[in-house]
């Protein structure tokens, strides 16, 4: 979808988008509806081919230039979807937590699914649902990831303003403190000892929750070079279980490989400690 | 001049004095913490509140006196105020006729005072002037905000924090010369001040003030003798430290600590002197999709994976690559490019390490070695006269485009610029798309403007946009910058030219210049390495090369393709094949990888390091050293290369640099 000089595209043949969703809440589609002044634009320079969100136009199944897939995948019909959606796409974009890391319904991963159902819904054999909810990458390939719970809108902007121009989108894997000094923040960590993921998770979000005084979630997932381990000791020095550090590590993206590894390693860490040694069973 | 009283209940006259048609700047307590901020009254400033600082820790607590400076220091120093996180350095517009046009967008801040810099803050301004104002480019956002920091009143630090250690770092606790106007001492009953400047002097006479009484003098001596000793922990000699910790490369205390550190980036955040940043295209989509944006500068961590990242490659992959790039540069290449130590002592990197990292123990335990065999170079003394630098592109034309290969094209450009000589760069943009360093191939100079021809591979989004350029179209162009080829040390002497694929670019104004001075230059020999026949930079102006008498050219590919005849292989076992003449030297380009046995083989051919030159293309974001993007130990490469003596890169090839 490059064009050159930009001013031309809108003579030209707009790109085609399309916005899908698998497992999810649909908060990252909301997101981009509520860039407001910057959406209008936005889609006069594109065709929005199919967008239940935001449109009732009917998909016309033909080839898509980009295409923003929201959720996880977490049944069958799912899969089969997002694979129909990687064919016709040439450039695919994962958005938010879920599509990029499992999301919060990874969180049933590694349980009897069948014991879920039976203990959420009234009649669990109308659910029809795969054992795990994993993110689009296990599945197909994806060209570009926004992270978050939901995703920022200032990176959904930047992402699509920098295909339609065709340059590399400005969406730097650095770490939430970065982001959190920029914005003339007191450390929370430091300042007042609030557990924060900031340190490893992937910045985006402009430091959001210590903006607040809230330490990080890690909803934006890990950053390249996160050092887990380390944070996981700090949390341990501060008294914490290895069932709370893992929850940490689990809660948004506990399908990212550096946050589901602490998070093992955490757990086993409690069993370590609890089980007791063959000599002192009765 | 001689010292005056303040006493306590006069303070609100400073406040007043100070911020006549003035902003003023200094402590107050913001989120559990004593920050730099606009000071309205009196009542702003943090009396009665100290801290308790730890690595790692932070913590405000009430002092049992109502001193209003009776802390150390915080978060936040003046960079903040001077070197904002994010600024604009200039709107750009691309219209639909492929015209461009950019605007400096320089700030006009307004008059501020100080109260209340520590000494150390002051010495960390002295070393980030170094790199903005000092150096052979003078940046004028800087300097306008530099200017505008009218009137500063220093206080005393009397009550330094554990993470302290300005006396060892010899910046403070006492102030010294004239970095401040005025300097205060504080004392429970006021301020024992003292003018160090004509303004501080006029604002002296200004204010309430009476003699300073003898047991006056004593406390405030007594609690800055007590600070002194204090601040001197004895844990880090300074003398000699880079040296012995570019001695330490490969001590193990560097996996230990990168096991530790979370590359967060909070201790260069938070340090008054990194400097480091990056530039990106910013401004609404809207405005983008009409051709127009904004470049921003960003403050940027050398713990970020893309700090040092080149197209294809960061050489500083780990944790561990980045903690060893920061310490010894901050504490040891700091001093050989900028003539300064990067550390004034202040502490804060230790106590805002969210993970307790405390540098004076580290760099203890990795600076207790040999001193180093690594040559580190002298600084550029402070340029008398640094030419002004807005880092804004002029418009140039596109007079023509030549294709070279399939994805390397040359643009002849029409620039109103000076002529780049061999083997300079310039900085060539798009609004909306981004900047990229690229070499200059090829000038010839004409009354009013330059002809500038620039070889550009297109890799990433930038160089693609740039060979998608049609003739008639413009773009934005900075420079030339850089140390070029130095071809008055070859006059004489046989000339050796090694280039590896679109390295033979960045070569070709020298080999031009090579091959019409057969006088000066009588024997020069041409070694090209391509992957494939089609992959050949030039052929046809080889062609006229190699009806010299002087010259000699061979070729080799990689990969041959059905008709080839010539050499097959890399260029480095045509150079051992080759015979070298006696007293040759040399100059090379191409890949990092490639120019590292290249230089290996010209070395087995009796050509030293000292007679070979070679051109690196690190990540030059800036180009003029504000940025501090290419560092490669002690060398800016944009600033101090792209052309180094190979002598002078010990470090080339050594993994994490």
């Amino acid at each position: 979808m490059h064009t050159s000089p930009p001013t031309s595209a809108a003579k030209s043949k707009r790109p085609r988008l399309g916005v899908v969703k698998l497992a999810s809440c649909d908060g990252c589609q909301l997101q981009l509806l509520s860039c407001e002044d910057e959406l209008l634009p936005l889609a006069g320079a594109v065709e929005i081919v199919t967008f239940a969100e935001a449109t009732s136009r009917r998909d016309d199944g033909g080839p898509l230039d980009v295409v923003l897939v929201e959720g996880s995948v977490s049944t069958n019909e799912q899969l089969a979807h997002l694979r129909s959606v990687r064919a016709r796409a040439k450039t695919l974009v994962t958005i938010g937590a879920c599509a990029t890391a499992g999301g919060i319904q990874a969180l049933r991963n590694g349980r009897d699914v069948k014991e879920m159902l039976r203990v959420v819904y009234a009649r669990p054999e109308y659910v029809d649902t795969l054992a795990d909810a994993t993110p689009v990458a296990a599945h197909v390939r994806v060209d570009h990831e926004l992270r978050g719970c939901p995703i920022a809108k200032g990176q959904l902007l930047e992402l699509l303003t920098a295909l339609l121009l065709g340059r590399r989108p400005e969406l730097r894997d650095e770490s939430v403190c970065v982001e959190c000094k920029r914005a003339g923040n007191v450390c929370v960590m430091v300042a007042s000892d609030t557990p924060c993921l900031g340190p490893i998770t992937h910045g985006g979000c402009g430091a959001l929750c210590p903006s607040f005084a809230r330490g990080c979630y890690g909803c934006f997932g890990p950053k390249e070079q996160a050092n887990t381990a380390s944070v996981a000791s700090l949390l341990r020095a501060r008294g914490e279980s290895g069932a709370e550090i893992a929850r940490r590590f689990r809660s948004f993206t506990g399908e990212a490989e550096a946050f589901a590894r602490e998070a093992k390693r955490a757990l086993e860490h409690d069993r370590e400690r609890v089980e007791p040694t063959p000599e002192e069973e009765p | 001049m001689s010292a005056r009283f303040l006493p306590r209940e006069s303070l609100p006259a400073l406040v007043a004095a100070l911020r006549d048609g003035r902003r003023l700047l200094g402590p107050r307590v913001r989120d559990g913490a004593i920050t730099f901020g606009e000071l309205e009254h009196v009542e702003d400033l943090p009396i009665g509140v100290g801290d308790e600082q730890s690595p790692g820790r932070y913590r405000l607590r009430a002092r049992a006196d109502e001193r209003a400076f009776g802390y150390a220091v915080g978060p936040t120093s003046l960079k903040e105020t001077l070197f904002p996180p994010r600024e604009t350095l200039f709107r750009a517009e691309r219209r639909a006729d492929g015209k461009v046009g950019f605007v400096a967008v320089v700030p006009k801040p307004e008059a501020t005072a100080v109260l209340g810099a520590r000494a150390c803050e002051l010495a960390a301004i002295g070393v980030q002037d170094r790199v903005f104002v000092q150096g052979a480019a003078s940046e004028p956002r800087y300097r306008a905000r530099r200017d505008a920091l009218q009137l500063v009143v220093a206080v005393q630090c009397t009550s330094p924090a554990a993470t302290c250690f300005c006396g060892d770092a010899g910046t403070g606790p006492r102030v010294y010369g004239d970095a401040a106007d005025l300097i205060a001492t504080e004392i429970d009953a006021g301020l024992v001040l003292e003018a160090r400047t004509e303004e501080g002097a006029q604002l002296l006479d200004r204010l309430p003030t009476r003699a300073v009484a003898d047991d006056e003098r004593v406390e405030a001596e007594r609690d800055l003798d007590a600070a002194t000793t204090k601040t001197h922990t004895g844990r880090l000699a300074i003398e000699g430290l880079p040296e012995r910790l570019f001695a330490a490369l490969d001590h193990a205390r560097w996996d230990e600590v990168a096991a530790r550190c979370l590359a967060c980036g909070n201790c260069t955040s938070v340090c008054p002197t990194c400097f480091c940043s990056h530039a990106e295209e910013a401004g609404a989509t809207a405005g983008a999709l009409e051709g127009r944006s904004e470049r921003e500068r960003v403050w940027e961590s050398c713990f970020s994976s893309e700090h040092g990242a080149m197209h294809g490659a960061n050489p500083r992959a780990t944790t561990k690559d980045r903690y060893r790039q920061w310490l010894t540069h901050k504490l040891g290449s700091w001093v050989a490019q900028l003539g300064t130590s990067g550390c004034v002592g202040c502490g804060r990197c230790t106590t805002w390490c969210p993970a307790g990292i405390d540098l004076v123990e580290e760099a203890r335990a990795l600076g207790d070695g040999q001193v180093s065999a690594v040559a580190l170079p002298d600084a550029p003394p402070p340029c008398e006269t640094p030419r002004d630098e807005d880092l804004v592109p002029r418009a140039a034309e596109v007079l023509a485009i030549t294709a070279e290969t399939s994805d390397v094209v040359t643009l002849h450009v029409r620039d109103h610029g000076v002529a780049a000589e061999p083997g300079q760069f310039l900085q060539l943009s798009l609004p909306t798309i981004g900047e990229a360093p690229i070499s200059v191939s090829g000038v010839s100079r004409a009354e009013g403007f330059v002809d500038v021809e620039l070889t550009i591979r297109g890799v990433g989004a930038t160089t693609r946009a740039l060979t998608a350029l049609e003739a008639g179209m413009e773009l934005g162009v900075r420079g030339p910058y850089g140390r070029g080829w130095p071809l008055a040390a070859l006059e004489g002497a046989p000339v050796v030219i090694v280039a590896g694929g679109v390295g033979l670019a960045p070569l070709r104004g020298a080999i031009r210049a090579l091959v019409e001075a057969p006088d000066r230059f009588p024997d020069v020999r041409l070694f090209v390495g391509a992957r494939t026949p089609e992959d050949l930079l030039y052929p046809r102006e080889m062609i006229t090369w190699l009806e010299r008498s002087h010259v000699k050219l061979t070729v080799t590919v990689d990969h041959a393709s059905p008709g080839w005849r010539g050499h097959v292989g890399v260029v480095t076992r045509l150079l051992r094949r080759s015979a070298i003449p006696e007293g040759a030297r040399a100059l090379v380009c191409g890949p990092e990888i490639m120019m590292r046995f290249t230089s290996d083989a010209l070395v087995a051919a009796g050509v030293t390091h000292d007679r070979q030159w070679l051109t690196m293309e690190r990540h030059m974001k800036c180009a003029v050293g504000f940025c501090g993007r290419c560092q490669m130990g002690p060398h800016l490469v944009c600033r101090d290369g792209p052309v180094f003596r190979r002598d002078e890169l010990a470090l080339l090839g050594r993994e994490g640099f």
